[in-house]
């Protein structure tokens, strides 16, 4: 499979001929900063430990302490105080000696021993808690509205690292709709690549199972005719009377790209797209649901040299992991769809020998607590304050609030260590990350730098510097990588 | 006594530097120490400056020192470092900065430690003042000589500028170039073919003076065309952000009539710094939800976006801090800010409170000041007269720098909002802005000035590499991509598929209130039976007969059906619709003859089923100034047989079994569509075909996104100029623009009909404003077949829409 390797590119110049696939240079694309002009950015980008990177994002706020935090347990009982309990599920034993997450999760369990797990990921406290700003922010490093569009990381990794293989998109979105649910505006404001220009924004593939459709002819027409409709193309251009232009820069630049969308959709990687490819047990050990087959296409992508892949849960509001009523019994269904998906994907990388490359990165906006909301003004602390209250009907089981002063992250693949905790949390409420917080900018530090990228990485726009996390300051975890 | 001086100076210091050590925050070399060096240090050490050799533009000139051997500073020494020797002494000859007052003490203890940390530096960071400043108000121009009889200002401007720079002049552009790049700069649209042959073969010498005019009085196009840009400019969409809470209002309405009307450019800006009602949206900003960075409460949008869409001033910096980067502070954001607020505002430092208030002042108080305290109201209209000041010379460069920009691919100043940076020709800069001024603010009149020019009208040079930095030479216009818009548009015009109903609120015609009210329509819902029962998918053809007893002068047809329809008019189709509550119609003056009429529609009622009805009215007026009226009624006739695409019966297939038509009992059924109908008809008579509704009065879709139409939340001021491999996937397979070309090619073939050579000359013609060359209709013949067909038509003009040639304008 011819890879790039972008590292290897000395010039400018060169990337921009090599990099088939991306129409980098353009008059009003940003540019590495330097106030010196045009000079590469000076940026010392870290030894890659990733080449491919993929999000399970858990959106909507996945509660630590009913997934991979587990406290304090007791079933459900009419008149059960609630600051006798913190977790909704009993913990479960996982690979790992002495590292129990919660029951539902158990494929994930067996292999937790490929996995770091951050528990000390702390959010800020953005006031009136919101699902879209704090989406937002996990997203793009930083805390909606801003003054510019701010991309998001996997248009970052798109713009600095480019696709790995020229023809595959090298940001891909997988299984969240933009348009028909709520908030969509405020999805759509961080599903973007903002100021770096479209050629690194997501391509988004709301329904996995429709993936194949994205990169096949328009409906209706078969492949023969979308083909000769292109060497028809090809001929008007080689005929064309404006001989003048034949090397023009612009005129380039565009056949190049309908020349790389045309490779893509005529290339043998556009059947990494088709899950239905797959043998049936495979796309079985998968499907669990929309997210169970999104896994299965990321690992098609993945294999097939796609650079940043999210796969998501889907926002809605008040759905999935958004539990404001029924917590434990949507969790319970929850965890069906996504444990198995996510432990076969993380095999499946291994067998294929791709695990050590691939990151595989499980997160979500923020965790969760039984009682409380968080309030306009509160911090992250109050949020948790239990009233004296006993629980009368099961619907009230579950974390129904937002809680951003704790949450666990799990890591697998891409150089992190195997089977190793990071950071914990306190044991009773509020379960406040009392070790080693990590802040987004500091897990985005952490991401970028396993991908090759350093946090640090700037450009100008409209004249003032932004970079990759907020202000530069982003410090990766060391600690977490073997 | 000097000693001691320095020893309590010293001391003092300690003391604070104790205290910034207890509280260990790493030094922020962008925040902390940037600004120092920008206040004290950058006049005459930075940027060109290097005043005793000494430049501290980046770490290694700044540890490199002067002219003396001694290094500027050794890295975690600072008591050892000759910046700090220098800015410490007592000295006067050695003191630094030489002039003006000493460092504040919190600044030198600031670069101590920096220097103490090891100095760190941001990675590729450089200081680089722009050091360029226009004085505020526009000067007159002396115009240079006019070389070979080219007179146009601007031409005598710009040929003694490549006279300097030794450039050779493009040549001019031919008429047919011409025709389609100024059709698009100014209103967005291809040209149509039938005007490009008659502007070609037109012989009067100052033919493209008479086509700018003419351009230039297509007031709607023109209106729907710049919309797209001050939408962008004023962040202004018809949904996004905001709008779910109400924290956002649109200014759609009164932007669309402003440019409807071409308001002069001072009262426009002065609608939207010291607004009406409905230009509220623009200064009120977004209010977002939950609580917001200091920097983006709704007075601070307010100074941003003023200063940024109207003067090309960046406060974003500013916002937060001094900026690093230009000579804007925060003080001088928060006091702009200030004027906008109802109560008073605390300065925030990156979203700190410093305890000090803003006055309400605006940036150039040299030309007059705003009363800081008379109402916030009174304030803005005060602001207003003073950004619209003729003596306000940022106003008029910036915007017309914008236009430059649109016309010619690039800016005299780039970027287009940094409006410090040094113009490659001042004098054009000026010139254009005094134009603007001289001629009441007519931004029509500047783009009229601009294209009447041989400097617009010379051929693009082909460019090799991408022309961006300082040293940027002018070598003739750039070619430009069309905009998402008008890309849209174009594939609509082409295709006959633009949607029937635009999503912003706007008035496209404006009914002329000296003609006579229409009077009331008479038409009534039909079907083959009163209670307009059909089967799901039933399809009928309804025909009347009627005759006129003189010639027509104006005569207009409306009609609409529930579910869809196509009218024919004496062998002729005239309209179909598909949606019952939006009626279509078109002028029908030269269809109507003296004598017998015919009428046809082909009536359907939906897959879905559901009751069905179709009404129609025609209205005119003959050359004897009586005016006539024929509508739906039971005097209309129904059968099963359908016409051929013509509307007309094969001779030997005439049906028999014509059938009368019935009213429909309930006519309140679809009352929804009786409003539309009226003012359908009437818009029709009155004022002609409703012109095509444009992608820019539609909301965003994917397809648009992708294409580089972008999210207003904030300002934007350019698109992206390189088609990328997304999008040119979207161009390839998106749904709805392939269904687009479908759709669009089974008209085009009822249209134009089934030769091969006369179709690919109209595709050619209509789209890239030219007629093919040999080789071109050889491949193209071979493409469409003998017999093409609605597939192969739709093929070969999706390939002439991608290419190079159509998609840049040139």
């Amino acid at each position: 499979m011819p890879l790039l390797d972008v590292r290897s590119i000395t010039s400018r110049r060169e990337f921009v001929q090599r990099l088939a696939a991306a129409t980098t240079a353009t008059l009003l694309l940003p540019e590495p900063f330097s106030e010196a002009g045009t000079q590469e950015s000076l940026v010392v980008h870290p030894v890659a430990k990733a080449d491919s990177i993929i999000v399970l994002w858990m959106a909507g706020g996945m509660a630590a302490p009913d997934t991979f935090d587990p406290k304090k347990y007791k079933p459900f009982e009419v008149g059960l105080a609630v600051p006798d309990v913190i977790s909704t599920f009993p913990s479960i034993p996982t690979a790992v000696d002495a590292v129990r997450i919660c029951q539902g999760l158990e494929e994930i369990a067996s292999v937790l021993d490929r996995a770091t797990l951050i528990r000390s990921h702390v959010q800020p406290d953005l006031g009136s808690i919101l699902h879209s700003r704090h989406q937002y922010h996990w997203h793009t490093g930083y805390v909606p509205p801003q003054t510019v569009a701010c991309p998001h990381i996997g248009a970052w990794m798109a713009r600095v690292l480019g696709p790995r293989n020229p023809v595959m998109p090298a940001f891909i979105n997988i299984g969240q709709r933009l348009e028909g649910i709520g908030e969509n505006e405020e999805i759509k404001a961080f599903t973007t690549a903002g100021f770096f220009g479209s050629e690194f924004g997501p391509m988004n593939l709301p329904f996995p199972e429709e993936a194949a459709r994205a990169v096949q002819p328009p409906k209706g027409m078969d492949p023969g005719r979308f083909s000769s409709r292109y060497s028809f193309f090809k001929k008007l251009v080689r005929n064309s009377p404006a001989r003048d232009y034949i090397s023009d820069y612009h005129q380039e630049s565009m056949l190049r790209s309908l020349d790389n969308a045309h490779r893509l959709l005529g290339a043998k990687e556009r059947e990494a797209f088709d899950i239905t490819r797959e043998p049936n047990e495979v796309l079985k050990q998968y499907d669990t649901g929309r997210f169970g087959r999104g896994c299965l296409l990321a690992r098609r992508l993945v294999e097939n040299g796609a650079r940043y892949v999210e796969v998501t849960t889907e926002y809605i509001p008040f759905v999935h992991w958004d539990t404001h009523d029924r917590g434990h019994e949507t969790l319970t269904k929850l965890k069906k769809e996504i444990d198995r998906p996510i432990a076969t994907l993380i095999r499946d990388l291994e067998i294929r020998g791709l695990l050590d490359r691939t990151l595989v990165v499980i997160a979500s906006e923020f965790s969760r607590d039984m009682i409380t909301e968080g309030q306009p003004g509160s911090k992250a602390g109050d949020q948790a304050n239990s009233p004296k209250d006993f629980l009368l009907l099961p619907n009230h089981y579950g974390q129904h609030r937002h809680f951003t002063g704790g949450s666990t992250v799990v890591m697998f693949g891409g150089g992190v260590k195997k089977g190793f905790v990071y950071g914990k949390t306190a044991d009773e409420r509020p379960c406040m990350a009392v070790e080693h917080p990590v802040s987004v900018s500091d897990l985005h530090a952490t991401l970028f730098s396993a991908m090759g990228m350093s946090p640090k990485t700037v450009f100008d726009i409209e004249g003032r510097p932004f970079y990759a996390t907020d202000d530069g300051k982003g410090k990766p975890i060391d600690a977490i990588f073997s | 006594m000097r000693r001691f001086f320095i020893l309590a100076a010293c001391c003092g210091l300690f003391a604070l530097l104790a205290v910034a050590e207890a509280e260990e925050v790493p030094i922020d070399f962008a925040h902390d120490i940037v600004p120092i060096v920008r206040v004290h240090c950058g006049k005459c050490h930075t940027g060109d400056a290097r005043q005793g050799g000494f430049s501290m533009n980046t770490r290694s000139s700044a540890l490199a020192g002067g002219d003396s051997t001694t290094p500027g500073f050794v890295a975690g020494q600072a008591s050892q470092s000759e910046i700090i020797r220098r800015i410490m002494s007592s000295d006067p000859q050695e003191r630094m900065p030489s002039e003006g007052p000493a460092l504040p003490v919190e600044s030198i203890a600031l670069l101590r430690r920096w220097i103490d940390t090891q100095a760190p530096w941001t990675e590729g960071f450089a200081f680089k003042g722009t050091g360029y400043e226009s004085p505020l108000t526009i000067r007159t121009i002396e115009l240079p000589p006019a070389q070979n009889g080219r007179t146009h200002p601007i031409d005598r401007v710009v040929d003694a500028y490549w006279e300097k720079n030794s450039i050779a002049r493009p040549r001019p552009s031919d008429d047919r170039t011409f025709m389609r790049r100024v059709t698009l700069d100014l209103v967005g649209l291809l040209p149509p073919p039938q005007r490009v042959k008659a502007f070609v073969e037109d012989t009067n010498p100052a033919k493209r003076a008479v086509l700018v005019r003419e351009i230039l009085a297509q007031n709607l196009d023109y209106a729907e065309h710049w919309m797209t840009f001050w939408n962008d400019l004023l962040r202004n969409d018809y949904s996004g952000t905001g709008f779910i809470t109400g924290g956002r209002r649109q200014i759609t309405t009164w932007l669309h009539r402003s440019l409807l009307d071409n308001m002069p450019y001072d009262g426009f800006v002065r609608h939207l710094v010291s607004p009406i009602d409905e230009s509220r949206g623009f200064i009120d900003g977004i209010v977002w939800r939950g609580e917001v960075n200091a920097s983006q409460i709704v007075p601070i949008q307010f100074a941003q976006n003023i200063s940024q869409t109207f003067l090309g001033i960046n406060l974003k910096c500013a916002s937060c801090h001094d900026s690093f980067i230009d000579r804007w502070t925060l003080q001088q954001t928060y006091d702009l800010a200030a004027i906008y607020s109802n109560s008073p505002l605390e300065l925030h430092r990156c979203d700190k409170a410093t305890g000090s208030k803003a006055t309400p002042r605006w940036l150039f108080e040299e030309i007059g000041r705003v009363d800081p305290d008379a109402s916030p109201h009174v304030r803005l209209e005060q602001l207003a007269n003073l950004m619209t000041s003729p003596d306000n010379g940022w106003l008029s460069r910036t915007i017309v720098n914008r236009l430059w920009h649109r016309l010619m691919g690039r800016g005299f100043v780039h970027p287009v909002d940094s409006m410090r940076n040094r113009p490659w020709n001042e004098d054009l800069l000026e010139l254009l802005s005094q134009h603007l001024i001289e001629h009441a603010w007519d931004l029509k009149s500047v783009l009229e000035f601009i294209v009447t020019s041989e400097t617009y009208a010379a051929c693009t040079p082909p460019v090799f590499d991408q022309a961006q930095n300082a040293d940027f030479i002018f070598m003739g216009p750039l070619p430009k991509r069309m905009t998402s818009e008008q890309f849209t548009d174009a594939v609509w015009m082409l295709t006959g598929t633009a949607p029937l109903k635009p999503d912003a609120e706007v008035v496209r015609i404006k009914r002329d209130k000296a003609l006579p009210a229409l009077r009331p329509i008479e038409a009534l819902w039909i079907w083959s039976n009163a209670l307009a029962a059909s089967d799901p998918g039933e399809k009928l053809a309804f025909h009347k007969q009627f005759t006129l007893p003189a010639a027509v002068s104006h005569a207009a047809v409306v009609s609409t059906c529930d579910n869809e329809h196509t009218l024919f008019l004496n062998g002729k189709r005239i309209c179909a619709g598909s949606e019952w509550s939006v009626p279509v119609g078109e002028l029908v003056t030269t269809e109507l003859v003296h004598g017998t009429n015919d009428v046809t529609v082909v009536a359907a009622n939906g897959v879905a089923g559901g009751p069905a009805a179709l009404k129609v009215e025609f209205h005119g007026r003959l050359i004897d100034g009586s005016e006539f009226n024929v509508h739906t009624d039971d005097s209309w006739e129904w059968t099963t047989a359908i016409p051929n695409a013509n509307g007309r019966f094969p001779k030997d297939h005439e049906p028999g079994d014509w059938k009368k038509a019935s009213v429909i009992t309930n006519q309140n059924v679809w009352a929804g569509a009786s409003r539309a109908f009226d003012t359908r008809l009437a818009g029709i008579t009155v004022d002609g075909p409703m012109p095509m509704v444009r992608a820019v009065l539609m909301k965003g879709t994917s397809l648009m996104a992708a294409l580089g139409r972008p999210n207003r939340d904030q300002v934007v001021t350019s698109r992206p100029v390189d088609l990328t491999t997304l999008e040119a996937i979207q161009l390839a397979n998106e749904p709805s623009l392939a269904d687009e070309f479908a759709r669009g090619s089974r008209q085009i073939l009822d249209q134009h009909g089934p030769q091969a050579d006369a179709l690919l000359r109209w595709m050619f013609e209509a789209s890239l404003s030219r007629s093919p060359t040999s080789e071109e209709t050889a491949s193209a013949l071979e493409m469409l077949g003998e017999k093409p067909t609605a597939e192969s038509i739709a093929d070969c003009l999706w390939a002439i829409v991608m290419l190079p040639e159509f998609q840049l304008i040139r």
